[in-house]
């Protein structure tokens, strides 16, 4: 044996794809030859092994060794001649092709060897397969060609008897030789020269299929003969532009592929044989290359110039196609992820033709040519006598189907090109494909009643008047009072002149009047136009301009825009009226302003028979019934609250309206959900992504929720599914199309990396068209046009925008198309995919922006000579060349007096211009990442601020940042903020809530909330006298006395809304130590606590207040403190009644003090029926967010024991007489069941009653709302005490 | 048909676009721009022709002086 030497460059990739996969059998390479009629057995032998002798490369063993791979040929490895008769086999041609196949399927150790196998199968007499199969590391395509051909020859030269020699093959020596030499060569540096610069500025390449492209253990394989035209007009039309016809196939096929990656460039493999003039041109090795060719087609220039121009790149790259693509790869850094040179490759092979062998019919099948990363496009054939395409695919990437349509689709797309000017005038789809893409795919008709909401809200009136039709904060609605009430405002606003196709305004806060009023307005005959309370006036003062409204229903007109128009809800009747003709289905029902490119909102009028559809196909398809409770949370501006608002109202089900706010608390979703057992709600997905973050919604139990507005992650929807039990279904539509136009049930089994936005509701269409409106076909990204009864009757007053959108539909004459700007492509099964914008509109939160509004809206502002606007990471950037008087704050400023918040840009660049490519165009590339900076405000102060600033630092990626620096003007945006509260969580055990993050977005700001929510977390939070906020020294505390759980974090919210000036304390129960001996009486606490408020503050005064039990302890320890001749101040109850109230009634259970846990971490014990043990209660607490959950279980059982207790005390007290002021804060909501409960029982008790009333619950007077309605009562009282300092 | 050496050259010349007095006996035609692909096309029409050269021996011997050797070989 000769000495081993090392792998050649062209081999040695091969080696390290291998070895990454050492069991995957795609190395191996084969074919077999179909060989009718007689064969010489014994002169076939000896070519095969003749031939076998002279092409080493069969004979090749390889050796891992310490210096890397090598090789060495090893005689005793040849292969030889197998026979395997199958003639007595009832199926021989079934089972060679099984064993073919095997063969083909097992994956060689080539250190072991052998590499090579040669088979002959006998199927008859006279038919016979001959497979041959060798490694990759020892052959290429080319070689498997010389080897078969040789064969061919040397058989053909023993039957004729001539014991000839021919041509021989060649040796391998001389491969490597020229190997070793080209190595050290000036050309090759050179070459990898020209590559880079070949190669340079290209962008990351695009698949025509999404996935990753590493090679599978097989491949789908569709094979079809080009008919015999193709091959007539592809060789005509190469001769007549002076071209190689397997140039104008690549180029073609180039074309094709650049259809469906979607980009302006593709970058295709082309195999480089690598053996002309070579010393490899007669040896069987692996020698082939693949060359990575960038093909840009202009589609409206002339084919000829773009066939000429492809040609022209491929033979210059050919001519430096010994430079290995392996290296070339590393050399661009294109290793890692998902990062290749190329994509498809197309490999037209005119030399791979069965050889001619005497006396046989013979017939060629390749059964593998090596890996198949992404899709190869082969070309078998001259193209004179034959010529076959064949589609090998990694299955990974594609289906066996469309692997089978890319054939015929890209036979039938060569055959039109070959026949056309340019390639624009090329279709991608078949005709068959045309025509599924219009009907097949968008046979949705379905039968449609005449009707219109307004008749079918008032049907289910009828049909269940004791029914419950609307709850809102313990409010409740029957649909009898829910008639009563719209009917009278349906006559009120028919007096006002409102009726068919009139406008009526509605400008309310979520709220039962909100939902009678929009009934209210359909049942008069008119349509309704939401508005948004939070929209500048100026904004809703051009909304009212141009959609001139009859009546606005609103609770004031604080801005003055309204005048005239204005109705009070305090105005409108609550009875009466009759009935008044019904509209018509094709009037308008509602009209939804969204952004507009053009500067202004535009209103777009949906009619009745449009939503009707929506609706009545919504019903029926998640079969809606009268058990249904559907949460209304949506601002009615977003037409998603259309159904939230009809879709239980015609159903018969209830309508749940979530207070307002609430639509961006996470925790106050969750809780809504259990405690009105929602069955059916919406979310945006960006807002499901934080509610699923949140711990409340772990477990959390629903029928369906819905899911649109922005692309909903398949991530986000398995993360749905592992936490939520419930359906998940993705809609998708325009406000333009009446709500929602598509469906698709993204369940826990739907397995789509991009969940689709799938299939059409009833009697709609959506049709993905080319640049020249054609359909395409699936896979290919088009513009997604939308057809059918739902599409709006246009924009309100723009007749010219109108015509813009809603086009002639070309296919359907008399019918109108909407043009949604939106990218899409079909799936194989229909299901449509949406892949973002054409245009500049955008989505941030789910709500919809035109870039080019608030592109209008700076140049209007004067502040700018020119601008532009981007959406980066989910962050709106303003590009601005400023003119006089610009600053970033006059800017912001200015565009916020006409556009909502969410449109004010979260990043100002100045630029000195705007950047511009070689043709004049906006270069958007080159604009700049933005910067947020500082707005600077001093360093933070506190370890808290500190480490806040930290974490904006962080997530902002902002360096520096001060204490008064604006978490959302610094690019936070609602993702980001979720971020924020859960590293929040993380640093200090618990969070002041996304809520507070809106209201204090500075520094110093949401760090003094973090202080107050983690007030009680340390050991010391169990402490007897804890701080609850810190103020002056010399203003006289407040002290507020525990509930009956015995502590006092429940008060954090309502400390921090008191006068800063004012330190609070929280005086909690001994006996949350578990050690501690249990109080004998309320009057032992009490002197116990006057004692402890003396030590605090010397002499006094002593401001006193507390919350139900408290309100009774801060009574008895008023007395104390009198009786040891100390002035108490302020005497303040929340809602707290006498003991002799409490006397008869039943102690609480174990299980009740249990649950009292629950509302002393904040949580509503009512929505948590199924939490009942010990274990249960605490395991949930830990999971929460409660600061209690972080405390030692010994301590949780201290508050049980402390609940227990005060109940107890307070059962067996006797008050005794106060002799000054009793301020009671009634909870005005609550009590309905005991009416009794007034503050008037405690006239016996005090010298003197100071009564105030709150419109809340007992269980929400600590709360955010009641807060900051009763501190300021608390603070004036307090105020009015002279500050006498001991 | 038989070829003539002439043809030959001018056949080559045609398919890499040169001048036929520019190419060399000698000269390495993959320098001048012969490729695979054009080695097709020549392939092809000499296959029509009856000239007795093929793919193979085109890639393997890229100078005319080798290519006339050749045919006079099997012309002969």
């Amino acid at each position: 044996m000769m000495p081993a030497v090392p792998l050649t460059e062209a081999q040695s990739g091969l080696w390290y794809a291998q070895r990454l996969d050492p069991l995957n059998p795609i190395f191996n390479t084969g074919q077999y030859l179909d060989l009718r009629g007689p064969l010489d057995l014994a002169a076939f032998r000896t070519a095969v092994d003749r031939a076998g002798e002279e092409a080493e490369a069969l004979a090749l063993r390889f050796i891992d060794s310490p210096e890397g791979p090598r090789q060495v040929i090893d005689p005793a490895l040849r292969p030889r001649l197998h026979f395997v008769d199958l003639t007595d086999d009832p199926d021989p041609e079934g089972a060679a092709l099984a064993a073919i196949r095997q063969d083909m399927a097992t994956a060689i150790a080539p250190e072991r060897g052998p590499v090579a196998r040669q088979v002959l199968y006998r199927l008859a007499a006279d038919r016979h397969f001959w497979a041959q199969q060798v490694h990759h590391f020892a052959i290429d395509g080319y070689g498997m060609v010389l080897l078969t051909a040789r064969i061919a020859e040397l058989y053909g030269l023993l039957l004729a008897g001539k014991d000839g020699a021919g041509r021989p093959l060649a040796p391998l020596a001389g491969v490597w030789e020229e190997d070793a030499a080209y190595r050290t060569s000036p050309e090759r540096e050179a070459d990898a020269a020209w590559w880079r610069a070949a190669m340079e500025g290209a962008d990351e390449v695009v698949g025509m299929a999404q996935g990753k492209a590493t090679s599978a253990f097989g491949f789908h394989r569709f094979a079809q003969v080009l008919p015999a035209l193709t091959r007539e007009t592809l060789l005509k039309r190469a001769k007549a532009a002076g071209l190689a016809w397997p140039d104008v196939l690549t180029a073609l096929v180039s074309a094709y592929v650049r259809r469906f990656t979607g980009t302006d460039e593709v970058v295709i493999g082309v195999p480089h044989m690598g053996r002309m003039g070579s010393a490899s041109a007669r040896v069987p090795a692996m020698v082939m290359n693949v060359l990575p060719l960038r093909v840009a087609p202009d589609e409206a220039a002339p084919l000829a110039d773009f066939l000429d121009t492809v040609a022209r790149d491929i033979a210059a790259a050919r001519k430096h196609g010994r430079y290995r693509s392996e290296q070339l790869r590393r050399d661009l850094g294109l290793i890692g992820g998902n990062r290749r040179l190329h994509g498809p490759l197309v490999n037209v092979q005119p030399y791979d033709r069965p050889p001619r062998m005497a006396g046989l019919e013979v017939t060629l099948h390749v059964t593998g040519t090596g890996p198949v990363e992404d899709i190869n496009f082969t070309f078998r054939g001259d193209a004179v006598n034959a010529l076959t395409v064949e589609v090998d695919a990694n299955p990974n990437l594609y289906g066996a189907e469309e692997v089978a349509a890319h054939g015929h689709r890209l036979s039938v797309f060569i055959a039109r090109a070959l026949e056309a000017e340019r390639l624009a005038d090329v279709p991608s789809a078949t005709p068959e494909e045309a025509a599924a893409e219009l009907e097949t795919f968008n046979a949705s008709a379905h039968p449609l009643p005449e009707t219109t909401l307004a008749e079918l809200i008032e049907r289910t009136m009828a049909a269940t008047p004791d029914a419950e039709a609307l709850r809102f904060e313990g409010e409740s609605l029957s649909y009898a009072d829910l008639d009563r009430r719209t009917r009278a405002l349906a006559a009120a606003l028919r007096e006002r002149g409102v009726g068919a196709e009139s406008l009526v305004a509605v400008a309310l806060p979520r709220s039962l009047e909100l939902v009678i009023a929009l009934v209210a307005v359909l049942r008069a005959g008119g349509a309704y136009l939401p508005l948004d309370l939070d929209h500048p006036p100026a904004r809703i003062a051009t909304i009212l301009r141009n959609a001139r409204p009859a009546v606005v229903l609103a609770q004031d007109d604080p801005h003055g825009v309204y005048g005239e128009m204005l109705l009070t809800p305090g105005d409108w009747p609550q009875a009466g009226g009759g009935l008044v003709p019904p509209p018509q289905p094709d009037h308008a029902a509602y009209v939804i302003y969204t952004s507009g490119s053009t500067g202004e909102p535009k209103g777009v009028l949906v009619t009745h028979r449009a939503i009707v559809n929506r609706l009545l196909w919504m019903g029926a398809h998640y079969a809606i019934g009268p058990r249904d409770r559907i949460l209304q949370k949506t601002p009615a501006t977003f037409d998603v609250s259309v159904w939230e608002f009809f879709l239980p109202l015609i159903h018969g089900a209830t309508l749940v309206v979530a207070p307002p706010g609430a639509h961006r608390d996470p925790a106050a979703i969750a809780a809504l959900i259990r405690a009105e057992s929602i069955t059916t709600l919406h979310f945006v997905p960006s807002m499901l992504s934080a509610f699923l973050d949140s711990p409340e919604s772990d477990e959390i139990e629903t029928t369906r929720v819905f899911c649109s507005g922005e692309e909903l992650p398949a991530d986000l929807r398995d993360r749905f599914h592992r936490r939520v039990r419930a359906e998940l279904h993705n809609l998708y539509g325009p406000t333009e199309a009446a709500v929602d136009v598509s469906f698709w049930p993204a369940s826990a089994v739907d397995t789509s990396r991009s969940v689709p936005i799938g299939f059409p509701v009833w009697n709609t269409r959506l049709v993905i068209l080319d640049e020249q409106r054609r359909p395409v076909p699936p896979g290919v990204v088009g513009q997604l046009y939308l057809g059918g009864v739902q599409l709006a009757r246009g924009y309100v007053g723009r007749p010219d925008l109108t015509a813009e959108r809603f086009i002639a539909d070309p296919f359907h004459p008399g019918e109108r198309l909407y043009m949604t700007g939106d990218l899409a492509r079909r799936r194989p099964d229909g299901a449509v995919v949406f892949l973002g914008r054409s245009d500049h509109q955008v989505k941030v939160r789910g709500l919809r922006i035109e870039l080019g509004e608030i592109e209008a809206a700076i140049a209007a502002s004067g502040l700018a000579r020119a601008a532009t606007v981007l959406a980066r990471d989910g962050r709106l950037v303003a590009y601005v060349v400023p003119d006089a008087g610009y600053s970033a704050e006059a800017l912001r400023a200015e565009l916020a007096k006409t556009m909502p918040d969410y449109m004010v840009p979260a990043a100002m660049v100045e630029l000195e211009a705007l950047p511009v490519t070689a043709n004049g165009k906006l270069d958007r590339k080159a604009l700049p990442e933005p910067v947020f900076a500082s707005a600077g405000g001093g360093a933070p102060a506190s370890a808290t601020e500190r480490q806040l600033a930290a974490l904006y630092a962080e997530l902002l990626g902002v360096p520096e940042i001060g204490r008064e620096d604006d978490f959302f003007s610094l690019g936070g945006d609602s993702l980001l903020a979720v971020q924020l509260t859960l590293r929040i969580r993380e640093v200090w055990g618990r969070d002041p809530g996304l809520a507070a993050l809106f209201e204090y977005p500075d520094v110093a700001g949401l760090a003094a909330r973090i202080d107050v929510a983690t007030a009680g977390d340390a050991a010391d939070g169990l402490a007897p006298l804890i701080t609850l906020a810190r103020g002056a020294d010399d203003v006289p505390p407040l002290f507020l006395v525990h509930p009956a759980g015995g502590l006092c974090w429940g008060y954090r919210t309502l400390a921090q809304a008191l006068d800063p000036r004012r330190t609070v304390y929280g005086l909690q129960a001994p006996t949350l130590d578990p050690a501690a001996p249990a109080p004998e009486s309320i009057e032992a606490l009490a002197a116990d606590y006057a004692r402890r408020m003396i030590e605090a503050w010397g002499d006094g005064p002593y401001h006193l207040a507390g919350w139900s039990v408290g309100g009774i302890i801060a009574q008895a320890a008023a007395v104390e403190l009198r009786a040891l001749g100390r002035e108490p101040g302020l005497v303040a109850m929340l809602d707290s009644y006498p003991a002799e109230c409490w006397r008869a009634e039943p102690e609480p259970t174990q299980s009740q003090a249990l649950r009292a846990l629950l509302a002393v971490a904040g949580y509503d014990p009512e929505a948590y029926p199924q939490l009942e043990t010990r274990d249960q209660v605490l395991a949930f607490l830990r999971h929460g967010d409660s600061a209690l959950g972080n405390l030692p279980g010994q301590a949780l059982d201290g508050v049980v024991r402390t609940v227990l207790d005060t109940n107890r005390l307070v059962r067996g007290h006797h008050h005794r007489r106060y002799d000054g002021v009793l301020t009671h804060i009634r909870a005005g909501k609550d009590h309905a069941s005991r009416p009794q409960l007034q503050p008037e029982l405690w006239a016996a008790h005090a010298a003197r009653l100071d009564c105030i009333s709150v419109p809340f619950l007992h269980s929400q007077l600590t709360g955010p709302e009641a807060s900051a309605m009763i501190a300021p009562l608390l603070s004036q009282r307090m105020a009015a005490r002279p500050l006498v300092r001991a | 048909m038989t070829l003539t050496l002439q043809q030959l050259r001018a056949d080559i010349a045609a398919i890499i676009e040169q001048d036929a007095s520019a190419i060399g006996d000698g000269d390495n035609l993959i320098d001048l721009g012969l490729d695979s692909m054009r080695v097709m096309n020549l392939a092809v029409q000499w296959e029509e022709q009856g000239v007795p050269l093929d793919f193979a021996d085109l890639i393997e011997v890229p100078t005319v002086a080798g290519l006339w050797a050749i045919v006079e070989q099997r012309q002969g």
